[in-house]
């Protein structure tokens, strides 16, 4: 009877454990803010151009189709934060309620100006990157360079608290109250969001070029065009570069 | 203080309208026009199948995924490189997934799904060195038919003779497609 006790007390810490990073899947792995894949629970979440693919993934090694759901054009990337996915388009983000894992349900399209965009969340903010550019639809003409804060406290009717200006951004992600932005040719940013009203920058790495970014226990790995980059920032004060894999 | 626009600088916008309105006779030029993109294709059997391969080196990396203490990096349209990131001072690389058309991974307990050109694939990680295909679901994806260059004319990718794998420059006679 003990053990039970123990194990249901395991059982608790766990789930306390997974639900900080907004993981709610026990088995699965993070992805980073620019995948179009993403395991929720029981599902498989992936997206296309313009649509959204489910599929039970009960059994993992045996994933069965589920169903298909329109979402327009220029689907760009998926990110799961509690019961909620965020999926970002060159038109908007939308918000879909998946508390029933094989039907989500749509919340909300919070639209803007036509960018490629990732979106990631944490707490009740949801975090978007916007930027023009050749691979998006429109190419350097239209569109912006910005970063949006999002309230989602009612996901049916998600606000814009804030847009800071950005250089290019790309892949985008959130641990604490920091917050990691690939600008591309640019570099890797890094913002303190203790009052994201009033972000402060506290790094800018320009001698690196970056697409995405994964910052998991004290661990920032960015990807781009120069390799893979692996930085601790145990202390964010003084982010230090732990490994290289350059390209070859 | 000129208030009114003086008379021949209508002229010159009607002129300019009606230049814009020929636009769209100009694109039935370029789409005669010769220089242009041709698709490379390879066979559904050659782009299905899978292999395990020692490491290789990183080329053009794309999206990254972190399971437990593997870390994963795409080879845009290559496949899966499979890094042991225990110390990721010392990232230590295990194995190349080689997968056709791959841009995509996520995985949950030991299965990786991921993304082999048009079809979606589950496949069986316990070994990182010897990858197996639990299963595969085929024709998931949409067929890409497009070359990645914008505003470009492009002859028309036929599924009947493959997968695209790339695009080629190439002089096209009577190219029907245009982006």
């Amino acid at each position: 009877m003990k053990s039970l006790y123990v194990l249901s007390l395991l059982a608790v810490i766990m789930a306390c454990q997974s639900s900080k990073d907004g993981s709610i899947s026990p088995g699965a792995g993070v992805g980073g803010s620019m995948a179009r894949f993403t395991v929720a629970g029981d599902m498989l979440y992936t997206v296309n151009n313009s649509s959204l693919q489910l599929y039970s993934i009960a059994n993992s090694a045996n994933p069965v189709k589920g169903n298909n759901i329109g979402l327009g054009f220029g689907v760009e990337t998926i990110f799961p934060y509690g019961k909620n996915l965020f999926i970002g388009t060159q038109t908007g983000v939308y918000i879909f309620d998946i508390t029933q894992p094989a039907s989500p349900k749509k919340l909300a399209l919070y639209q803007h100006i036509m960018s490629c965009d990732p979106v990631v969340a944490q707490g009740n903010l949801a975090f978007s990157t916007l930027r023009s550019g050749t691979a998006c639809r429109n190419g350097g003409t239209v569109g912006a360079n910005v970063l949006d804060v999002i309230d989602f406290t009612n996901p049916s009717a998600p606000k814009l608290l804030k847009s800071y200006p950005m250089q290019n951004p790309h892949g985008l992600g959130v641990d604490g109250n920091l917050l990691f932005v690939s600008e591309g040719d640019y570099g890797l940013k890094v913002l303190d969001i203790t009052d994201p009203l009033n972000a402060k920058e506290i790094a800018w790495f320009k001698e690196i070029r970056t697409y995405d970014v994964i910052p998991n226990q004290k661990v920032l790995i960015v990807t781009g065009p120069d390799g893979l980059f692996q930085y601790s920032y145990a202390n964010p004060k003084e982010i230090t570069l732990l490994s290289k894999l350059p390209i070859e | 203080m000129q208030k009114h626009v003086p008379h021949r600088h209508h002229w010159l916008l009607a002129g300019l309208l009606a230049l814009t309105g020929c636009y769209y006779d100009y694109a039935d030029d370029r789409l005669s026009a010769k220089t242009g993109y041709r698709p490379v294709y390879a066979s559904y059997a050659e782009v299905r199948q899978i292999q395990t391969l020692s490491p290789q080196p990183l080329k053009s990396p794309g999206k990254i995924y972190i399971k437990d203490k593997f870390l994963f990096i795409n080879e845009i349209d290559k496949g899966i490189h499979v890094v042991d990131n225990t110390d990721p001072a010392k990232p230590v690389r295990i194995s190349f997934i080689a997968i056709r058309g791959n841009r995509d991974i996520a995985v949950k307990d030991s299965i990786l799904y991921a993304d082999n050109a048009i079809d979606l694939v589950a496949l069986n990680i316990a070994n990182p060195r010897n990858v197996r295909v639990a299963k595969r679901i085929e024709n998931s994806f949409p067929y890409s038919a497009y070359p990645p260059q914008t505003n470009v004319t492009f002859e028309c990718a036929d599924p009947a003779k493959g997968v695209v794998i790339s695009w080629e420059k190439a002089e096209l006679v009577d190219p029907k497609c245009f982006r």
